[in-house]
């Protein structure tokens, strides 16, 4: 019985916390974002935190990133590595950090 | 139902862990797990695993081991060969680890048996895991140079861990006479920090030229190519002369002409067909292998590096062990600091999901390496990395490369994000 629970209780969270691949997906590519991008930039960083804007903004971005729509040194050259839907996933889970 | 927002989490640390014991949900399944993960070595990839693994579930028990009380970064590290830096500057602690709950405990594990999943520490303490991880970073091989051992590193020394070698070889370089001679052996592939040699080179380049300006940076390399190679011979040419007779760096590929021995009183390097080069400094990084805890506990293949299956980081050779960093086998992924900090983000998913029994979700790599040339000459490859069905590791064809921007604007630009990025990349590690 308890270990039936515990199994449903799996399952239920589960499909709870990822509704869908992509949004996994977005996840894991994200978070190789603050690597660089740290929530906690040293003092006068040149490279921006990326808390506190939208997903459009942030899907936006990526994406003139991606189709060199934007004068950048290194994000065109990432941006170039993932299908707009994961960008997109992407944009989706920063912006709701 | 809120989940622990990445804020929250970097916010108040070992606090909202409590609050969500008790209060919120946490990412994963409900607070029940409880399960204990060790993580060995707190480098860049042993303290990402660390946090990560707290921070995706705040109810699983985390312990680091470390020998040392303070962490000398390797990345960055060259810059001290161009005053850029201290050992002080290049130094972090643990604090931040601790402040999210994870305890640290400063000894060496002597002993690992994955059988019985326990580790003995050289305080002969005991330590039992249901997850470890093993991020130990690199030895070296000492017997690959005649006439060459480790007790000569402490006068040839490597400086390929950062911290007093570093500080003995920048000893050497300022003392040197001011027509003196560097050599700079670069190690064979797979090695730590694929660019370091020829930023260092660069670094000690920048500092000569304004200190010793006819002294010369030879680099004895066994490989016929290096990383960002067009990059960096393009900034020796415009800042140190390379190519003419006044060079301040010279590169030699001794591809099919290695070296085989050294005369450590003459300071001089002999090769496989009789070549000699004498220097005044030698730096000699020998080939490397995984850090020796991974050897001696059967880690490792005949290659010196610990095979793993990528979707999970867990070895090849042994289960509940899982091995990030350098010391892994992530191949066509460099070893870099960076590339750590991703293997170690990935492998904490995994460890999280096997925890909570869930399916793991496939791996994301990403490395990102930066190098100065000068400290307003900056220079960078990147590339997304993933793991195809057959179980292999590829780069993603699409993207990635080497900086493509060349005008001086934007070699400004990058020198200023390499600075940055090192900054905000130890601040996601450690902090």
């Amino acid at each position: 019985m308890k270990l039936w629970l515990l199994i449903a209780s799996f399952g239920m969270l589960s499909s709870a916390s990822f509704n869908s691949y992509a949004e996994l997906n977005g996840q894991n590519i994200a978070l190789n974002c603050f690597n660089c991008h740290n929530p906690k930039p040293a003092a006068n960083s040149a490279i921006p935190s990326l808390t506190g804007y939208s997903q459009q903004r942030l899907q936006q971005a990526l994406l003139d990133f991606k189709y060199d729509k934007t004068n950048a040194t290194l994000m065109p050259r990432i941006a170039k590595a993932y299908s707009d839907a994961e960008i997109s996933a992407v944009a989706a889970y920063l912006s709701q950090q | 139902m809120a989940r622990l927002s990445r804020r929250d989490f970097l916010k108040t640390g070992a606090i909202s862990s409590f609050t969500l014991l008790n209060g919120c949900q946490p990412l994963f399944g409900k607070a029940a797990s409880k399960a204990h993960v060790v993580v060995v070595g707190g480098g860049f990839g042993g303290a990402t695993a660390a946090k990560y693994i707290r921070y995706f579930d705040p109810t699983i028990r985390v312990t680091l081991i470390e020998p040392k009380a303070k962490y000398i970064t390797c990345p960055a590290s060259n810059w001290l060969f161009a005053g850029l830096t201290t050992l002080d500057q290049l130094s972090v602690n643990y604090q931040g680890l601790k402040n999210y709950g994870i305890e640290v405990v400063c000894d060496t594990v002597i002993q690992i048996n994955a059988e019985q999943r326990r580790l003995t520490l050289s305080s002969q303490q005991t330590l039992n895991y249901d997850r470890l991880v093993l991020s130990p970073g690199i030895d070296f091989r000492w017997d690959s140079l005649h006439g060459f051992n480790q007790a000569l590193s402490q006068r040839f020394p490597h400086a390929w861990q950062a911290g007093p070698q570093t500080e003995l070889l920048n000893q050497q370089l300022q003392a040197m006479p001011n027509n003196g001679t560097v050599l700079i052996c670069a190690p064979p592939d797979p090695y730590r920090c694929p660019p370091g040699p020829y930023e260092r080179a660069s670094m000690m380049a920048y500092w000569l030229k304004q200190h010793k300006p006819w002294a010369k940076i030879i680099i004895l390399d066994p490989k016929r190519s290096f990383s960002k190679q067009a990059l960096f011979e393009a900034g020796w040419k415009q800042h140190y002369g390379y190519g003419s007779e006044n060079s301040l760096i010279e590169w030699i590929s001794l591809a099919d002409n290695q070296l085989v021995s050294l005369d450590a009183e003459r300071k001089t390097l002999t090769t496989e067909f009789g070549d000699r080069f004498s220097g005044d400094v030698l730096n000699i990084i020998p080939p490397q292998t995984a850090g020796k805890i991974a050897i001696e506990s059967g880690l490792s293949n005949s290659s010196g590096w610990c095979p793993i299956q990528p979707i999970s980081a867990e070895s090849s050779l042994l289960p509940f062990i899982h091995v990030i960093g350098d010391a892994g086998h992530y191949a066509p992924i460099p070893k870099s600091a960076f590339a750590a900090n991703s293997e170690a983000k990935a492998c904490a998913l995994a460890i999280v999901s096997l925890l909570n029994q869930q399916a793991i979700s496939s791996p994301a790599w990403m490395n990102t390496c930066y190098s100065l040339i000068t400290p307003d000459h900056g220079i960078s490859v990147a590339n997304g990395y993933q793991v195809n069905a057959d179980n292999s590791i590829t780069a993603i064809k699409s993207a990635g490369g080497i900086s493509q921007k060349t005008d001086p604007a934007s070699l400004a630009l990058e020198a200023i994000y390499t600075q940055s990025a090192y900054l905000n990349l130890r601040t996601d590690c450690f902090d």
